[in-house]
């Protein structure tokens, strides 16, 4: 009983909604019924579609391998470890979330033009850190929680090093919030419209770039198109690293 | 991984080539050489990018043509204006001096702005030949009551109409004393948009300027109270006098202009208004307005803005800045801006002054039924006031006109 609720809802508010726009996207604008790929073709008549879309990705990759990096050892450390002013440090991991994002930027531009990271892609990838590494420093956190410390000691005990019990320890279990931290860092990098025009100055065009100001045109095959465009990317990027996290160890004999 | 982290770091800043600015210093030099030394240069124009008709004007037809004529490599990047300046100011305050924007799309408030804030490069615009040759620079002395000392330099313009049923007004009213007699023959037929609406205060300045004794001493000198509560006297005895005659006797003005279509669509009013002269053209063909709608200037004068070009202060490439707008002000580039299945927007371009098979271009250029002549716009232009004079005029209307019995 409960599938058929599940399959219901499922129905009516993701499938219903997505197939309308694909829809849409093959036909002409205001009508699905007039079957036309112009909406396609315009798409990709976009000169620079294609370039922002590899902006966007390569963008995406860096500011994921970053919050990985900081995530796992932020989340650990919490997690773990027991330090003088851990609560402090742990309200400070959050505040980029309080703080209204735009004000952050403002301020890090000043910054940025000073060392030179201003309108470069490295000065994208480090002002989409601000709206994603709270998120991944808490679900890492979480993680390692769940995981505990005799997991770990378990290991020490049978003689491995630091490096190896995170290789064959701490990775395989965590797998689940590594999935997570890849797939929300990665759309929320790839939706950053404001903060990636003012630090990337237009000289890093990504293609949040391109879309956000087509949204209210009136060509919605066109939108549709793009909607959908928009869409794949993240399911594609997804998609990459889940082939690269089967080369983790022990792979096939973790139970999911 | 934290070396291996700023080792990509290090390389991303690496990979991004900061190209070299060119110092020269163009006031001595003339146009030739300027075209010379844009030739095999990337141009950056940052610009507003949410109407498809202008992205394709610049990508599919300028851009091209830049590159064949000028060897230029023109880049549109879509961003707000508003954001543009924010990031012009954040780098004069950082002191960068080599910047990434070439050209930028401006008017009003946001020049303002930009100047007062210095983040334009400075006067340019009488370098342009095309400027010098087909514009009439008196035509471009303000933009919004801020003096534009050619700093930039005009891409087009847009002015406000009215637009009214033909089947139902057969003379519409020229000057506002005549629309001040239709609106008394014709009780409930009109109304106009509370001036806290964009169209509505539009609407008033309109007013203001022609029913002041002395319009360009509003036009021309920034915003002083003292003036504007002098000139406005006869303006504020009109509209008293208009509202026993208005849509439900003036108790109710429509908040916003749509509202104000709504009802004209409705066929509750007879006429409605835009700051767009060429608007009722889409709005027909879409069937929101009836097929007999019409849209005319007044003799009185019809309250116009043009928009600009102009260049950051820390624009790298400034002869190549000037060569893209000197293309875009040329007469085929205007002309080519103007026609309805392009942009549509009207030109900047005082037409007697360019050469005969041109001028009978541009007449023959069909805008659409609709839109007034291009020498009836010209004829009852007006230019903006001070951008102070919104608030004021928002303020004051309701002192003088809802409080007053």
């Amino acid at each position: 009983m409960k599938i058929y609720v599940f399959w219901t809802i499922f129905a009516l508010f993701v499938f219903f909604p997505i197939s309308l726009l694909v829809l849409q996207s093959f036909t002409s604008p205001g009508s699905l019924t007039d079957v036309s790929a112009l909406g396609w073709e315009e798409l990709f008549g976009r000169r620079r579609l294609l370039e922002a879309t590899g902006v966007s990705i390569v963008i995406g990759f860096f500011v994921v391998v970053c919050n990985l990096a900081i995530g796992l050892s932020a989340g650990k450390a919490l997690a773990l470890y027991d330090f003088f002013g851990k609560t402090v440090v742990d309200t400070l991991f959050v505040m980029p979330l309080l703080l209204p994002l735009l004000a952050i930027t403002f301020g890090l531009h000043i910054a940025m033009i000073r060392i030179g990271l201003a309108d470069t892609a490295a000065g994208v990838v480090f002002i989409h850190l601000v709206p994603t590494i709270p998120y991944s420093i808490r679900i890492f956190r979480n993680g390692y929680v769940s995981l505990g410390k005799r997991m770990q000691e378990q290991g020490e005990v049978l003689g491995a090093s630091v490096w190896r019990t995170f290789l064959d320890i701490e990775l395989p279990l965590l797998r689940s919030s590594i999935q997570s931290v890849i797939f929300l860092t990665f759309v929320i990098s790839l939706s950053q419209y404001v903060i990636t025009a003012i630090i990337g100055g237009g000289s890093v065009v990504t293609l949040a770039m391109v879309y956000f100001p087509f949204l209210s045109s009136a060509n919605t095959s066109l939108v549709a198109a793009f909607s959908l465009w928009f869409a794949l990317l993240p399911l594609l990027f997804y998609i990459g690293a889940e082939g690269l996290l089967r080369l983790f160890p022990y792979q096939r004999k973790v139970r999911r | 991984m934290k070396k291996w982290l700023l080792v990509i770091v290090m390389l991303l800043v690496g990979c991004n080539d900061t190209s070299e600015g060119s110092e020269d210093d163009i006031s001595d030099m003339n146009f030739d050489d300027i075209e010379t030394s844009a030739q095999n240069t990337e141009v950056n124009l940052f610009m507003w990018g949410g109407d498809d008709g202008i992205n394709t004007y610049i990508d599919e037809w300028v851009a091209p043509r830049l590159e064949e004529n000028h060897d230029i490599n023109l880049t549109r990047t879509p961003m707000d204006t508003g954001d543009i300046l924010q990031k012009l100011r954040t780098e004069r305050q950082a002191g960068k001096q080599e910047g990434t924007i070439d050209i930028i799309w401006v008017n009003g408030e946001n020049f303002k702005n930009a100047k007062e804030n210095e983040l334009l490069y400075g006067s340019f615009r009488d370098k342009l030949p095309n400027f010098r040759d087909y514009y009439d620079k008196e035509e471009f002395t303000h933009d919004f009551g801020t003096e534009t000392e050619g700093m930039e330099a005009p891409w087009g313009k847009v002015q406000f109409a009215l637009q009214y049923d033909a089947a139902k007004v057969k003379n519409p009213p020229e000057t506002y004393e005549e629309l001040t007699d239709w609106v008394e023959a014709n009780p409930g037929e009109f109304t106009y948009p509370t001036p806290s609406d964009f169209t509505g205060n539009a609407f008033l300045r309109q007013m203001l300027l022609a029913t002041a004794e002395d319009a360009e001493a509003l036009t021309e000198q920034s915003f002083d109270r003292k003036r504007a509560e002098n000139y406005s006297d006869a303006m504020w005895n009109d509209l008293n006098e208009w509202k026993p005659h208005l849509f439900r006797e003036g108790e109710y003005y429509p908040s916003s202009l749509s509202e104000l279509d709504r009802l004209y669509s409705e066929g509750k009013v007879s006429m409605t208004m835009g700051y767009n002269e060429a608007r009722s053209e889409h709005l027909i063909n879409d069937g929101v307005f009836p097929d007999t709608t019409e849209t005319f200037v007044m003799d009185s004068g019809s309250l116009g803005n043009a928009h600009f070009l102009s260049i950051p202060f820390n624009s790298t490439n400034v002869p190549g800045a000037l060569t893209t707008i000197n293309y875009l002000l040329s007469p085929e580039a205007q002309l080519q801006k103007m026609r309805p299945s392009s942009w549509g927007d009207n030109t900047a371009i005082a037409i007697e002054r360019l050469p005969e098979d041109m001028q009978m271009q541009f007449e023959e250029l069909d805008r659409g039924e609709t839109v007034p002549s291009a020498e009836r716009l010209r004829e009852a232009f007006r230019p903006e006031l001070d951008t102070d004079y919104l608030e004021w005029m928002t303020k004051t209307w309701e002192d003088e006109v809802v409080r007053t019995p």
